[in-house]
């Protein structure tokens, strides 16, 4: 055995103010939640491990914590909440009227490297949307990230909002192999235009498809990318996107929202259960995302229940390393009370509901 | 203000030249003064001087919204940073290479090649796609002495004339690929200083004309 000094990487102890601060920062984003009336969700913290896999999809397995039961079960700790509230939703609530609006927070565990904060057992807290109109669910959604942000009193925050659809509407029509698009979303996604160039040469595309491929890192901005974007594809899939995005975007502007809205139509990445928009948050001034979400309408479906679904998650660890200046995390100041005044007076103070301190 | 990680070596003077082009200049004289961090003149920029390896780093955490370092570096480190731009200068190989006759990468005699390299990730996906046990001996420089003195079979390190190596009895064996600067950005920093990080490109691609 290891020194007991010594701290298994990926893990970490807060203490005293630290821990303070995560459980305010915690029931201030719960009560923003609640008031949106999304019920909590405690789920277990190991499931078997197949609900994880179908879950998060090819990759992504040795990103897993797995162990075996007794019966030879191979099961695994959280690496994330959607999975298993899909599960719980398709199965356990499959005859609860729709929607469903669940929250969740709690720690998950990944085999990752530690990286801005972010350990291999970190907080997520996030909702989930699941049986509701697709245009109201995700304004509904993009809307509590808002709040949220606002009520930690978070001024320089953005949301990047993609769309899964619109890249995909247009690689449908090229017929390539799977590694080929694979390929294609990673230089896309790091908008690596030289890579971009280099894949394009090996691809058996017309040149008008190149060119709309070319176009796609690019297309990141205000309402006149969807503009812009328009004047590119034609099929159904990608242009249904395109409105899509357009009205939430019309609706964070009649909100004066949408200064904190930014499309960005190269934002393909994330687990393979996205089916429709794809979002992350940004605050000024933190190398790394806060928050990210989005539609996965056939992860329900996969556990039995077909069902749209929609929902984001934030990292509370990062969180935590950004001034929240509307939330009061200090230390309450107690009374002292030395022993000699008696345990009485203690208890006097107590039942007025101040906090004491006995010295000795 | 945008933080633009620079890295130390053979990139930094092409580096400051495309950036002057861009009418980015700094009161210092970068590469020769001992400072690491540099205002420019028109206070919209300050440049700080990392090792090549270490600006990816920099990058991805957001220490520096910007930085400009050889691909061979991104490869290595997989930082998740966005890769906008080949800059065209630094051109270099990133090659398998050993004494001079040998044929293939295989290390003669042994059953796993030893290679030596600052590169041990791009060593080990290279030799793990060709099928090729290895066993990765990292150093930190004078790779090309590795195989002189038996220490390794072959060597993985970046060849820009091939004089070095020659001078050393060694040759290049496979090219495993090609490297340039690349401008890499902080995906954050893209997100929220959305104006400022597009006029920076802008003004390099105008440079680059």
């Amino acid at each position: 055995m290891k020194s007991y000094t010594q701290i298994p990487p990926g893990t970490q102890i807060l203490i005293g103010r630290a821990a303070r601060r995560r459980r305010v920062l915690e029931r201030a984003i719960c009560s923003v939640f609640e008031g949106w009336s999304y019920e909590e969700i405690i789920p277990p913290i190991f499931d078997y491990f197949d609900v994880f896999a179908k879950g998060m999809g090819a990759g992504q397995e040795e990103h897993i914590y797995r162990f075996i039961d007794r019966e030879g079960n191979i099961l695994a700790l959280r690496p994330e909440f959607t999975s298993l509230v899909a599960k719980t939703v398709a199965t356990r609530l499959a005859s609860t009227p729709k929607p469903i609006r669940l929250f969740y927070s709690g720690e998950v565990l990944r085999f990752d490297k530690p990286k801005g904060g972010r350990q291999r057992e970190f907080a997520q807290i996030g909702v989930e949307h699941y049986g509701g109109t697709r245009k109201t669910a995700d304004v509904e959604i993009l809307l509590i990230a808002v709040e949220t942000f606002q009520r930690l009193g978070i001024q320089g925050f953005q949301i990047n909002l993609g769309s899964v659809d619109f890249f995909g509407g247009i690689v449908d029509r090229m017929e390539l192999p799977a590694e080929q698009i694979a390929s294609l979303k990673d230089v896309l996604n790091i908008k690596d235009q030289s890579g971009l160039e280099a894949l394009l040469q090996t691809l058996p595309i017309e040149d008008r498809r190149k060119n709309i491929l070319r176009a796609v890192p690019h297309l990141t901005g205000g309402k006149t990318v969807i503009k812009e974007a328009r004047g590119l594809v034609k099929n159904a899939r990608s242009v249904e996107a395109l409105d899509h995005l357009e009205e939430i975007y019309s609706i964070f502007e009649k909100l004066d929202l949408a200064q904190h809205l930014t499309i960005d139509l190269g934002e393909i990445r994330g687990f393979d259960y996205y089916t429709g928009i794809l979002f992350r948050a940004y605050v000024r001034d933190l190398g790394f995302e806060v928050a990210s979400g989005g539609r996965y309408d056939g992860l329900p479906a996969a556990f039995g229940e077909d069902l749209p679904a929609v929902g984001f998650t934030f990292i509370l660890d990062r969180l935590e390393q950004i001034a929240t200046p509307s939330l009061d995390t200090g230390d309450a100041t107690a009374v002292p009370i030395h022993v000699d005044q008696g345990f009485a007076k203690a208890l006097q103070l107590r039942q007025s509901g101040k906090v004491v301190k006995l010295c000795l | 203000m945008l933080v633009i990680a620079l890295c130390k070596g053979r990139l930094l003077d092409p580096s400051l030249e495309l950036l002057n082009r861009a009418a980015i200049r700094f009161d210092d004289d970068v590469s020769l003064s001992r400072k690491l961090i540099f205002e420019s003149t028109d206070r919209r920029y300050r440049a700080i001087l990392v090792k090549p390896a270490d600006v990816p780093t920099y990058v991805e955490y957001g220490a520096a919204d910007i930085g400009i370092a050889g691909r061979d570096v991104l490869l290595e480190s997989h930082a998740d940073v966005l890769q906008p731009l080949d800059l065209g200068f630094g051109y270099c190989k990133i090659a398998v290479a050993g004494p001079k006759g040998e044929q293939s990468i295989n290390g003669s005699g042994h059953p796993t090649v030893r290679v030596a390299t600052k590169y041990p990730r791009i060593t080990m996906d290279h030799f793990n796609s060709r099928g090729i046990p290895v066993e990765i001996i990292p150093l930190s420089g004078s790779i090309e002495l590795a195989p002189l003195i038996g220490l390794a079979d072959r060597i993985v390190d970046v060849v820009e004339t091939g004089r070095t190596l020659k001078e050393n009895g060694l040759e290049i064996l496979e090219v495993i690929a090609e490297t340039t600067a690349r401008l890499m950005l902080n995906r954050a920093g893209y997100q929220t200083k959305r104006e400022e990080v597009l006029a920076f490109i802008q003004a390099l691609e105008n440079a680059r004309r």
